[in-house]
C-alpha cells in the first residue's frame, strides 16, 4: 500500500475522493513503470563486529564491504492495463523486485520509474501492526496512504466486509492465521482503488473460496484497465490472469516475453532440474552407502513407431549378493506415470551374473503407446521389493500419424456401426 | 512513494502531500503511542505515574531519614528531588523506549515505505508528553502540601522540557538506528544511564560536591537542566542565563548528529530489522 505521492497530489488539488474520480485521460501517464539495469546489493554479514563495521561503512556513505547481489541488471517495462507475472524459484529475487518497485527498498544500481498509485501487499501482509487490532491496522494502513480518519471511514465497512473475518476484525493481527493476515492485506490493498497493484504470493495463502474471490477481484480490475504485478509460483494464475511474464533466476532475467512462452520454458527448467536431481546417484556412491543400484540400461531402440516392439536390457548391483528387484517403468515426457511393472510381481527372478551383479531384460511387445516423447526407467530395490533406490531413464520417442487422444492406443469395436 | 522517480508532476506538489502523509502518520503514531502504551491499560497509565513517585518517595525516605542529608539552601529534599528527578526519568525512559521504537514496527517496515524516523520521534514524544503531564501534577500537590515550588517557573520549564526534547529525539535517533544492526545499544544504555544519573547532581546539589572536581561536575550538560529547573521552581528566578543559549544549540546540534546518523542508516532497516 504505497501511494504514489503524485497520484495523491493530482487528487489533494483536483478531487477530494481521489479514489473514485479517475483522473482526465489526457492527464495519465501510458508507461506506469519503467526499470532500467535495475540492481540491489545486500550486505553479507556473519559476526557481531561485521555488523559493527557495516554501521561504520554505511555513516561513511561507503558500500558494505560483502556484499551478494539479490538483484542484477533487470529491466522491463509496463504499460497501463498491462499485466506482468514475475516467476521464479525461492530466492530468485522476486520478493526484492517488488520491494525496489513499491519503494521499500532504493535499488543499488539502476533506474527505478513509477508513476500511478501503487497498492502493493508485499510477502503476505500489507505491513501491519502485530499487537493492533485489524480495525486498528486498516487505520494504519489509511495513514500511511495519507487518507484522512473520514476518507477512511467510508472505506471501512467494504474492506472489512471483503476480508470477511467476522468479529476477529477486532482481535490483534499477531493472533491471526497467515491465511486471515493475507485476506486482511488483500481487502485493504484493493479497497484504495490502485492503479498499479503489487501482489506476492496472495494466492497461495488463502483459502479455494478466498482464491476465488482474489482471482475474481483481479480479472475484474484488469477489465477495468487497471495494472497487475503478480508474484506467484502457479503457472496456472499467472497465465490467467498475465499477458506477459518476467522469470527471474539468480537475480537475474531469465526470460521475459508472452505469458504462455515464459511459464512453458520455466516448466521444462524445472523438469529438467527434478530429472537430473533424479538421475540417481552415481555407481561407485550407490557401492559405497550399500545401496541396490542399475549398473547398466540398454534400450533396444530410441525411436520407435506406434505397434513396434521395444526391449530393455540391464545389469544391477546388489550390495549384499541377494538378487534384488527391478522395476521397470514408462513415463511420458510431462511426468504422466504410464506404466510400471516390477520383477517380483511377475514372480520373475533376475539371473546371477556374478558375486553382486544380475542382468534382466523385458520386452514389450507391439507398443500401444500414442506419438510423443517418454522416457524408460528402471529402478533397483531390496530384495524384499520395500524400498525403491535410484533410477536410470532412457529417451524414447514414439513416431506416428494418428489423431487418436490420450496416452495410448486402445484397442476398440464399435457396436452397430455403419459406415460413412 | 518512489524517491527516485521521475514525474509529470511538479516536486513541489509532490513534496507537499508526503509532509501533509507525513503529518497524518506521525499523529497516528503518537495517539497509537499514548493509547497503546499507558492509556489502553490501567496498569500502564498508573505505572507511567507510580514509579517515579514510588522512587521519589525512597529517596525522601532515604536522603532525610536514613542519610539526614542536609544542605538543600533552604528548601526541603524532597521539593529539591522532584523538581529534577522527574525530568531525569522521563528523558531516561524516552531515551529507551525511542531506542527500542523501530522492532515493534518491523513489519510494517519491511513491507511500506515511509519515513522510519516519525516511529522514533512519536515514541519519544509521547513519553515526554505523558511524563511532563505527571510532573506537573506532582509538582502542583507538594505545593499544596506546604512545599516551597514557584509554580510561575513553568514559565521557563515548559522552554526547559522542549530544550530536552530536542536533545533526548537526536539522541534516540542515532540509537535507534545503530540498535537495528547492533542489538548491544540497550544493554550498554541501562547501566550507562545509571552512571550518568549519578554524576548528574539530581539527588545532591553542586555545592556538595569536593572543590577538586565540581568543575567536571558542573560541565555536565545535564547539570544545566536540572539547574535551570531548580533556578526557575524552586527559587522563581526565570532570568536567562548564557547557558540557556548553549543549551539551545547543543539540543539542535544533537538532534541534526542524530537525524544524520538515522538517515544514513535508515534505508537498511528493512534488512536487519
Amino acid at each position: 500500500m504505497t501511494p504514489d505521492a503524485d497520484v495523491v497530489a493530482r487528487s489533494k488539488t483536483i478531487a477530494p475522493v481521489r479514489a473514485t474520480t479517475p483522473p482526465p485521460e489526457s492527464e495519465r501517464p501510458t508507461t506506469l513503470m519503467r526499470l532500467a539495469h535495475v540492481g540491489k546489493d545486500y550486505a553479507k554479514i556473519e559476526t557481531r563486529a561485521g555488523r559493527m563495521r557495516l554501521v561504520f561503512d554505511l555513516l561513511r556513505g561507503r558500500a558494505a564491504a560483502h556484499a551478494y547481489r539479490a538483484l542484477d541488471d533487470v529491466s522491463f517495462t509496463l504499460e497501463r492495463g498491462e499485466s506482468l507475472g514475475i516467476i521464479g524459484e525461492n530466492g530468485a529475487g522476486k520478493s526484492t523486485l517488488l520491494k525496489i518497485i513499491a519503494g521499500v527498498v532504493k535499488a543499488t544500481r539502476g533506474d527505478v520509474d513509477v508513476r500511478g498509485r501503487v497498492g502493493a501487499l508485499l510477502e503476505l501482509g500489507a505491513g501491519f501492526h502485530p499487537e493492533y487490532s485489524g480495525l486498528a491496522n486498516i487505520d494504519l494502513a489509511a495513514a500511511l496512504l495519507g487518507l484522512s480518519q473520514r476518507e477512511i471511514a467510508s472505506k471501512r465497512d467494504e474492506i472489512i466486509a471483503f476480508a470477511d473475518l467476522g468479529d476477529h476484525i477486532r482481535d490483534p493481527i499477531k493472533q491471526y492465521s497467515s491465511g486471515m493476515v493475507v485476506r486482511l492485506g488483500f481487502a485493504v490493498a484493493t479497497a484504495l482503488s490502485p492503479e498499479i497493484l503489487i501482489t506476492d504470493e496472495v494466492l497461495a495463502v488463502g483459502d479455494e473460496s478466498f482464491q476465488k474471490r482474489c482471482v475474481a477481484w483481479m480479472e475484474r480490475f484488469l477489465d477495468g484497465g487497471g495494472t497487475l504485478l503478480l508474484c506467484s509460483h502457479s503457472m496456472y494464475h499467472i497465465q490467467k490472469l498475465c499477458a506477459h511474464a518476467l522469470w527471474l533466476k539468480d537475480g537475474r532475467v531469465a526470460q521475459y516475453g508472452p505469458a504462455e512462452d515464459v511459464t512453458r520454458a520455466y516448466l521444462a527448467y524445472h523438469e529438467e532440474k527434478s530429472a537430473t536431481a533424479k538421475a540417481g546417484m552415481p555407481l561407485a556412491e550407490a557401492k559405497a552407502s550399500g545401496a541396490y543400484a542399475i549398473e547398466a540400461l540398454d534400450a533396444s531402440a530410441d525411436q520407435v513407431s506406434q505397434g513396434d516392439d521395444v526391449s530393455l536390457r540391464g545389469r544391477a548391483y546388489s550390495p549384499d549378493g541377494r538378487a534384488p528387484v527391478v522395476v521397470v517403468g514408462i513415463v511420458r515426457a510431462d511426468g504422466t506415470p504410464v506404466f510400471g511393472i516390477a520383477s517380483d510381481m511377475d514372480d520373475v527372478a533376475v539371473r546371477r551374473i556374478g558375486d553382486h551383479a544380475f542382468e534382466f531384460s523385458i520386452t514389450f511387445p507391439a507398443l500401444p503407446l500414442a506419438p510423443g516423447k517418454y522416457w524408460l526407467r528402471a529402478h533397483a530395490a531390496d530384495p524384499e521389493g520395500m524400498r525403491v533406490f535410484d533410477h536410470v531413464e532412457r529417451d524414447l520417442v514414439v513416431r506416428g500419424r494418428t489423431r487418436e487422444l490420450g496416452v495410448v492406443h486402445l484397442a476398440h469395436r464399435w457396436h452397430d456401426g455403419v459406415d460413412r | 512513494m518512489m524517491q527516485g522517480a521521475a514525474s509529470a508532476w511538479t516536486t513541489r506538489d509532490r513534496a507537499s502531500v508526503l509532509r501533509a502523509r507525513d503529518r497524518a502518520l506521525f499523529a497516528h503514531f503518537l495517539r497509537r503511542e499514548l493509547t497503546s502504551r499507558y492509556l489502553g491499560s490501567v496498569t500502564g497509565l498508573a505505572w507511567a505515574l507510580l514509579s517515579p513517585l514510588a522512587l521519589l518517595g525512597v529517596y525522601d525516605f532515604v536522603f532525610t531519614n536514613v542519610f539526614r542529608a542536609t544542605g538543600f539552601a533552604g528548601s526541603s529534599f524532597l521539593a529539591f528531588v522532584a523538581v529534577a528527578l522527574w525530568p531525569w526519568i522521563a528523558a531516561q525512559e524516552a531515551l529507551m523506549r525511542g531506542t527500542l521504537s523501530l522492532p515493534g514496527y518491523a513489519g510494517m517496515i519491511r513491507k511500506v515505505a515511509f519515513p522510519h524516523e516519525l516511529v522514533v520521534l512519536a515514541s519519544v514524544l509521547a513519553t515526554l508528553a505523558l511524563q511532563f503531564a505527571g510532573y506537573v501534577a506532582v509538582l502542583v500537590v507538594l505545593k499544596l502540601m506546604g512545599q516551597p515550588i514557584h509554580l510561575s517557573g513553568f514559565a521557563l520549564a515548559i522552554p526547559i522540557w522542549l530544550i530536552v526534547a530536542l536533545g533526548i529525539s537526536g539522541i534516540a535517533l542515532a540509537l535507534a538506528a545503530v540498535q537495528v544492526f547492533v542489538r548491544d545499544v540497550e544493554h550498554v544504555l541501562a547501566p550507562l544511564l545509571m552512571i550518568l544519573m549519578y554524576v548528574t547532581p539530581i539527588l545532591y546539589p553542586v555545592s556538595l560536591v569536593p572543590e577538586s572536581v565540581r568543575s567536571i561536575v558542573a560541565a555536565n550538560p545535564l547539570g544545566w537542566v536540572v539547574e535551570r529547573l531548580r533556578d526557575a521552581l524552586l527559587d522563581g528566578r526565570l532570568a536567562l542565563v548564557w547557558s540557556d543559549a548553549i543549551a539551545v544549540v547543543t539540543a539542535l546540534l544533537l538532534f541534526a548528529a542524530g537525524h544524520w546518523v538515522f538517515r544514513r542508516l535508515s534505508p537498511h532497516f528493512e534488512d536487519f530489522v
